[in-house]
C-alpha cells in the first residue's frame, strides 16, 4: 500500500478516495494569525490540503505567543505569517505552505485578485469595513468565505457562500429503495417464477426476505382494495401474516426460518413510499435546474438530465439506486435479485446519461464534460442531494434573518444571545476602535455602553422589547474577557472550523447554514441562518 | 492572553495543579497543547505505544522521522520546543505497570484519559476512584466524540454502565458454516496466527468435526473414524507447514480443496444449506506475471487474483518468519502489507467457496483490523471540551461539569454538542458501589480456579492481579496473587474440590487497584452456547453523594468502546452517541422539534447497532 494511503487510511473511510482527491487539490486562505485560524488550519494541514497562504502583516508580541502553538516565543517581533506557515508546514511535508506579510486591507486595495483564487478563505475577526469588503469580493467569485473566532467562551463561525452544491450527504438514517410499491418488472416476473407452497425445506427458508414481502402484500392488496398496509395496525397484521407463513414441523412447532423474522422485521421500512424528498423537489424546480446554460456547473447539468427523468420515463419516480440489503438467502437466488436491480439502475441510469449528454450538445459544450464516474455517483444519491446557500453579508447586516429573530425572541435561553451581543460587539469596535473591557477601569463604562449598542440593534431590527432577554451577566460576560482568545475555545472552534471547511471543500455532508455559534461556559452549541 | 479571561485564584490553580494524561495519541496530543496553553505547568504523560505512519494524519505532534518512537516522549519534546516553560514527564510505559499504584495517583489533582481501549479505561477508572482524584474521560470516532467527568460518590463511574455486548462467533460458524464475509476474515487471522504467529488452541481453522450439528443423529462412526485421522494429521499446522517449506500451493489445496471436501463428508450440515465448493490450485493457478498487489485496494479482485496474492503474501511471510529467530513469530497487523493480504486473499478465496459475498483489501482491512475512522477535527473538538471541563474541576465546580456528546450533524434542535447531566453512581454499580457483591451461576463440579481467575475475576471484572478468600469462617485462601508466578497451585481443579457449594461466597481482592467483591456462587448445569457462567445480580450501596446538585438518575446509556489494543483514540460504538436524548436526560427541556424527530432517530440508530462496527478479537 502507498505511504500516502497508509498515512490517510484513517480518515479516507469518511470520505473516500474522491473526497480526498478534492482535499489535495484544494487552496486554502488564513487572513490573520489567531489561535483560532492557526488551529484551523492545523486541521486541514493534517489530513492532507493541497497549499495554505497566512496573510497578516503583524508581527509577534509576546501576547500572541503565549496563546499560539504555532508562534515561537523565541521569534518575537517577526512577521507571524512567516513564523506561523514555517510551524504549520512542518506538520505535513505533502502541504505547500505561503505566506504574505502585508495587511489585508492593503492587499484587499493593491491586489484584490489574490483572495479569488482560493478554494476557501478563513478569516478571523476584521473591522467590519474590511470584513463587509472581503465578503463582497469574494461572493461574485462563489468562493466560500468562513470567518471564525473566539472571543471568551463565545466562539462564533459565519459561512458565507453563494450556493453549494452537495451530491454525497451521507445521511443517516437513509431508506433503503426497494420500489415494492412500483416493483420492478423483472422482480415481478422473479417472484412469480417461486411459489413457496411448493418449495423443499431448505429453499424456503433461503427465499429472500423481499420476495416474501412482495407476495405477501399482492395478498393483502388483493384483499384491501389494493392498499398497502399504512397504519401501525395494519402492519401489525400484516406482520402476523407473515409470520404464520413460517413452515411447521411434522408436531406442528414453526421452524426456525431466519428470512421470515426478516420479512416482519422490514415490514414497517420497507413500504416507505418512494417519495421525491422535499428538498429535492425544490432542487429539481431550481431555476438553475430549469434554466441551463453552457456556464452551468456539472450539479445543474446532472440535476437537470435527472428532473427529465422524473418527468418522462421515472413516472415521478428517481432512478433505482441499485443498492439491496443484506439478507438471508442462497446465494443464487440473491445474486439474481441483485442483477435485477443493478440492471435496472443501470438502465435508468443511462437515460439520465442520454439527457445530459443530449444537454452538453446542445449547450455546445463537449460530451465528456461529465465523467461515468460522476454520473454513477450522482444518480446513486440523487434521493439525497442537497444545495445549501447563505446569506450575504450584506444581506445579513441589512437586515436579521427570520431564523435569527424567531430563535431569539421565542427562547430567552437560546445561545442566539451571543449571536446579538457579538454583533454588539462589532457595533463597539466600529465606534470606539477597541474591544469592550479592555481596560479594567472602563470596564463598568463599557458594560453600559454594550447595552446601548444592543438596544439599537434591537430598535434597528424592529423589536425594541427583545432587550428584556439580554442580562446584565452576559454583558458583564462578554465585557469582562476583555476579547480574549482562550485556548481551549480555539482549539475547539478550530475543530468545528475546519471541520466546516472539509466539507465545503470536499463537497461531501452537509455544511452549517449560516453561523455556529459555541458557549463554552455551558459546552452548548447552536447553527443559526443569519 | 488567555489568563485574562481567568480570575487570578484561577490562574493559580491551573498553574499550580498537577495533572496526568494518560495516552499520548489523537486526543493526548491535542490535550497537552491546549493544557500547556491554557497555563498548566506541571503534566505527566504516559503512553506504552510508539508512532505509527497512520498516526500521522492527526497526532500532530508528531512527524514522519519520528515513527518508530515513544508517543510520550516525542509529544513532550514537540510540545516543550514551543512552550519550554512547562514541566512535563514523558513516561514510556504501560498503565498497568504496579508502579502506578493508589498512592502514585494521589498526587495529581486531575487525571485526564485519553485512551482508545476499554481495559486501560476500566483500571484507570479504578484507580481514580481508589486514589479518590477526578477523572475525565473521553473518546472519538469519526465525527462522533464524548467527554464526560467522573468522581468518586457523585458521578457514575466509567463502569457503571454494563460494557456493550461483544460480538463473537460459535466456533462452528468460523470452522465449519461461514455465511457472512467476517466469519470468513476471522477465520483468515486466526490461520495467519496458525501458520505464523502465536498458536492457541481456540484459533483452529480446520473442520470442527465436534460440531453438534454434524452429529445430530444416526451413525456416525464413519465421521468419527475419519475424525481421530484428521487430528492426528493436524496436531501443529504449524509444523506441516513447516515440513512442506510454506509452500503456497500445497497450503491452498489443503484448506480449500482437502478441508473443504471433508467438510462435504459432514453431510448433516449442507441438509439446509448450500455446500460449499471445494478449488483446486490448478483451476486457478494463473499465468499471468502482473502483481496483484499493485492493484486498487478499493476493488474486489476475482478468485484468480486472490489465489495469486495468497500465494505472493505467502511467501513475503515466510521470508519475513526466516528473518525472525528460531522461535519468532509474526503478530497480526492491519497495517503491514503482507499480512492483510494474505488476510484478505484467503478469506475471500474461503467466501468463494461459501458463496459468500467477498470484499475488497479496504473493506477486509476495515473488518479484520476493527479499524475506527479517525481525524483531527473531531480530536481536537474533544480535546478543546477535555479542558473546559478541566477548568471547572479545578475552578471546584463540579457541578458544572457535563457529559457532553459530538454529534455527526447538526440534529433538529440544531445542535452539534448535546451537553447531558451527569448521573449519580449506580447502586449496583459492581465497581464502585461500596459493599458491591455479585451473585453468578456456575457448574461447581466442573468450573475450575483456573476459570474462576482467568475467565472471570479478570475478563470480566477487569482484575488485574486478585486474591481470592472463602467466606466459610477460616479464612481459606483460593487464590493468591503472589503464588501466581510461582505456579505451587494447582488451577486446574473444580471449584468443588475446595469445599464449594452452591451459596458458598468468596471475596475477591485487587490490592492494585484497591478494590473487592464478594462473589456468591450458585450451582448450575445449563449453559447456553459456550458460556461458564452467568451474572445473576449485581447489588451494592451507592457511594454516599456529596454533591446536592447531581441530577436525577436515567438508566442504561453507555460509554462504550471497542476491546481491541488499536492505536485510534476511541471508545464510542453504537447508540449511546448516535443519539444521547434517546435515553438521558437532555439539559435542556426538547423542544417541539426534537419530539417530532425522537421516532424517526430512534430507528436510526437501530440500523445502525446492525451496522456498527464489529467487535473481533
Amino acid at each position: 500500500m502507498a505511504e500516502k494511503e497508509k498515512k490517510y487510511d484513517r480518515q479516507l473511510r469518511l470520505w473516500g478516495d474522491h473526497g480526498q482527491r478534492d482535499l489535495e487539490n484544494a487552496s486554502v486562505c488564513l487572513i490573520n494569525v489567531t489561535a483560532t485560524g492557526t488551529e484551523t488550519l492545523k486541521n486541514l494541514i493534517l489530513p492532507g490540503i493541497g497549499s495554505f497562504t497566512i496573510v497578516d502583516g503583524g508581527r509577534i508580541s509576546g501576547q500572541d505567543a503565549g496563546n499560539n502553538f504555532f508562534l515561537d516565543p523565541e521569534k518575537i517581533g517577526e512577521y507571524k505569517s512567516k513564523v506561523a506557515m514555517e510551524l504549520l508546514q512542518e506538520l505535513n511535508p505533502d502541504v505547500k505552505g505561503e505566506y504574505v506579510e502585508e495587511d489585508v486591507s492593503q492587499l484587499l486595495e493593491r491586489t484584490p485578485q489574490f483572495f479569488t483564487g482560493f478554494s476557501v478563505v478563513i478569516s478571523g475577526s476584521l473591522t467590519l469595513t474590511v470584513l463587509k469588503k472581503l465578503a463582497a469580493l469574494l461572493w461574485p467569485h462563489k468562493v466560500p468565505l468562513v470567518v471564525c473566532l473566539s472571543y471568551g467562551f463565545l466562539g462564533y463561525i459565519r459561512i458565507a457562500v453563494e450556493e453549494h452544491a452537495v451530491i454525497e450527504s451521507h445521511p443517516d438514517n437513509a431508506h433503503e429503495d426497494l420500489r415494492l410499491d412500483d416493483p420492478i418488472e423483472d422482480f415481478v416476473k422473479f417472484c412469480d417464477s417461486i411459489d413457496l407452497e411448493s418449495l423443499d425445506k431448505k429453499d424456503h427458508s433461503h427465499t429472500p426476505y423481499l420476495i416474501i414481502l412482495f407476495k405477501y402484500l399482492q395478498t393483502w392488496k388483493n384483499d384491501h382494495n389494493g392498499q398497502v398496509p399504512n397504519t401501525w395496525k395494519e402492519k401489525k397484521q400484516f406482520k402476523a401474516a407473515i409470520l404464520a407463513g413460517v413452515r411447521k414441523n411434522a408436531e406442528g412447532v414453526p421452524e426456525d426460518e431466519e428470512n421470515y423474522d426478516e420479512a416482519a422485521k422490514h415490514v414497517n421500512t420497507a413500504f416507505v413510499p418512494n417519495k421525491i424528498p422535499p428538498e429535492l423537489k425544490a432542487i429539481l424546480d431550481d431555476h438553475k435546474c430549469l434554466n441551463i446554460t453552457d456556464s452551468s456547473s456539472n450539479f445543474w447539468i446532472l440535476a437537470n438530465g435527472l428532473r427529465q427523468f422524473v418527468q418522462n420515463e421515472g413516472c415521478g419516480f428517481l432512478p433505482l439506486r441499485g443498492s439491496l440489503p443484506d439478507m438471508t438467502s442462497d446465494s443464487e437466488r440473491y445474486v439474481k435479485l441483485q442483477n435485477i436491480y443493478q440492471a435496472k439502475a443501470a438502465h435508468d441510469m443511462q437515460i439520465v446519461s442520454n439527457y445530459v449528454s443530449q444537454a452538453c450538445s446542445s449547450l455546445g459544450c463537449g460530451n465528456g464534460r461529465v465523467s461515468e464516474r460522476d454520473l454513477k455517483r450522482f444518480c446513486r444519491n440523487a434521493h439525497f442531494l442537497r444545495v445549501l446557500r447563505t446569506r450575504s453579508l450584506e444581506e445579513e447586516y441589512k437586515q436579521p434573518s427570520k431564523a435569527v429573530i424567531d430563535e431569539f425572541t421565542s427562547d430567552s435561553n437560546s445561545d442566539a444571545l451571543w449571536y446579538v451581543l457579538w454583533r454588539a460587539v462589532e457595533m463597539f469596535y466600529t465606534t470606539h476602535g477597541k474591544y469592550p473591557g479592555i481596560e479594567d477601569e472602563e470596564l463598568e463604562m463599557d458594560v453600559s455602553r454594550m447595552k446601548s449598542f444592543v438596544k439599537d440593534l434591537m430598535k434597528s431590527w424592529g423589536i425594541p422589547g427583545a432587550i428584556e432577554a439580554v442580562s446584565d451577566d452576559s454583558l458583564q460576560e462578554i465585557c469582562r474577557c476583555g476579547a480574549a482568545e482562550i485556548h481551549s475555545v480555539a482549539a475547539y472552534m478550530g475543530g468545528v472550523a475546519a471541520q466546516e471547511c472539509i466539507k465545503l471543500i470536499t463537497g461531501q455532508y452537509v455544511p452549517v447554514s449560516g453561523a455556529y455559534i459555541y458557549n463554552g461556559l455551558k459546552s452548548t452549541s447552536l447553527t443559526l441562518a443569519v | 492572553m488567555a489568563n485574562l479571561c481567568m480570575l487570578p485564584e484561577m490562574k493559580k490553580s491551573v498553574s499550580d495543579s498537577k495533572v496526568f494524561v494518560v495516552g499520548a495519541g489523537g486526543i493526548g496530543c491535542e490535550l497537552l497543547k491546549n493544557l500547556v496553553l491554557s497555563g498548566f505547568r506541571n503534566i505527566k504523560v504516559i503512553d506504552l505505544d510508539t508512532i505509527d505512519v497512520s498516526n500521522l494524519n492527526r497526532q500532530f505532534l508528531f512527524q514522519k522521522r519520528h515513527v518508530g518512537f515513544s508517543k510520550a516522549t516525542v509529544a513532550k519534546e514537540s510540545v516543550l520546543c514551543l512552550c519550554p516553560t512547562a514541566n512535563i514527564t514523558a513516561i514510556h510505559d504501560s498503565i498497568f505497570n504496579p508502579e502506578y499504584n493508589m498512592q502514585y495517583f494521589k498526587q495529581f489533582d486531575l487525571v485526564m484519559n485519553a485512551l482508545d481501549n476499554r481495559s486501560a479505561r476500566n483500571h484507570v477508572n479504578r484507580m481514580c476512584l481508589a486514589a479518590n482524584v477526578p477523572l475525565i474521560e473521553s473518546g472519538s470516532a469519526g465525527y462522533l466524540g464524548q467527554v464526560t467527568a467522573i468522581k468518586r460518590g457523585v458521578t457514575e463511574c466509567y463502569e457503571c454502565r454494563p460494557a456493550p455486548r461483544q460480538k463473537s462467533f460459535p466456533g462452528c460458524t468460523i470452522r465449519n458454516t461461514p455465511s457472512e464475509p467476517i466469519h470468513c476474515i476471522v477465520w483468515a487471522k486466526y490461520l495467519f496466527n496458525q501458520l505464523f504467529g502465536e498458536e492457541d488452541a481456540d484459533q483452529d481453522v480446520s473442520p470442527d468435526t465436534a460440531d453438534p450439528e454434524a452429529n445430530e443423529s444416526g451413525d456416525n462412526s464413519k465421521v468419527k473414524h475419519q475424525h481421530a485421522q484428521v487430528d492426528a494429521e493436524r496436531k501443529s499446522t504449524r509444523e506441516w507447514a513447516k515440513e512442506n517449506e510454506y509452500n503456497p500451493s500445497k497450503i491452498f489445496n489443503k484448506l480449500f480443496a482437502h478441508d473443504i471436501r471433508y467438510l462435504l463428508s459432514m453431510d448433516k450440515l449442507w441438509t439446509k444449506r448450500k455446500p460449499p465448493t471445494p478449488v483446486d490450485w490448478s483451476e486457478v493457478e494463473s499465468n499471468s506475471q502482473t502483481s496483484v498487489s499493485e492493484k486498487d485496494i478499493q476493488s474486489v479482485l476475482s478468485l484468480e487474483e486472490n489465489a495469486m496474492l495468497f500465494s505472493e503474501s505467502i511467501q513475503n511471510l515466510k521470508q519475513k518468519l526466516e528473518n525472525e529467530d528460531e522461535d519468532g513469530i509474526l503478530v497480526w497487523d492491519k497495517d503491514d502489507t503482507p499480512a492483510l493480504n494474505f488476510a484478505a486473499s484467503a478469506a475471500n478465496i474461503r467466501a468463494h467457496i461459501f458463496g459468500i459475498e467477498t470484499k475488497s483489501i479496504f473493506d477486509v482491512k476495515s473488518m479484520a483490523g476493527n479499524i475506527i475512522p479517525a481525524i483531527a477535527t473531531t480530536n481536537a473538538i474533544v480535546a478543546g471540551l477535555i479542558v473546559m471541563q478541566a477548568l471547572c474541576i479545578l475552578n471546584k465546580q463540579f457541578d458544572k461539569c457535563k457529559s457532553v456528546f459530538v454529534r455527526k450533524c447538526v440534529n433538529p434542535a440544531k445542535k452539534l454538542l448535546v451537553p447531558c447531566c451527569l448521573d449519580p453512581p449506580k447502586p449496583d454499580c459492581y465497581v464502585c458501589a461500596e459493599k458491591p457483591e455479585i451473585t453468578i451461576a456456575v457448574n461447581i463440579e466442573t468450573f475450575t480456579v483456573a476459570e474462576l481467575k482467568d475467565q472471570f475475576l479478570k475478563k470480566h471484572l477487569g482484575m488485574l492481579a486478585p486474591d481470592v478468600e472463602i467466606l466459610d469462617g477460616k479464612g481459606t485462601i483460593l487464590i493468591s496473587s503472589d503464588e501466581e508466578d510461582s505456579g505451587s497451585f494447582d488451577f486446574d481443579r473444580p471449584l468443588a474440590d475446595f469445599n464449594i457449594i452452591n451459596g458458598s461466597r468468596l471475596r475477591a481482592d485487587d490490592f492494585l487497584q484497591n478494590y473487592d467483591i464478594i462473589i456468591n456462587l450458585t450451582h448450575e448445569t445449563k449453559f447456553e452456547n459456550e458460556e461458564i457462567f452467568k451474572v445473576l445480580e449485581q447489588t451494592g450501596v451507592a457511594q454516599q453523594q456529596k454533591s446536592a446538585d447531581v441530577s436525577a438518575t436515567q438508566d442504561n446509556t453507555t460509554v462504550n468502546n471497542t476491546n481491541n489494543d488499536d492505536d485510534d483514540d476511541i471508545c464510542i460504538l453504537e447508540e449511546n452517541v448516535a443519539s444521547p436524548e434517546k435515553k438521558r436526560k437532555l439539559q435542556q427541556s426538547p423542544n417541539h422539534d426534537d419530539h417530532n424527530s425522537k421516532a424517526k432517530r430512534r430507528k436510526v440508530s437501530e440500523s445502525q447497532n446492525d451496522s456498527s462496527v464489529l467487535i473481533i478479537d
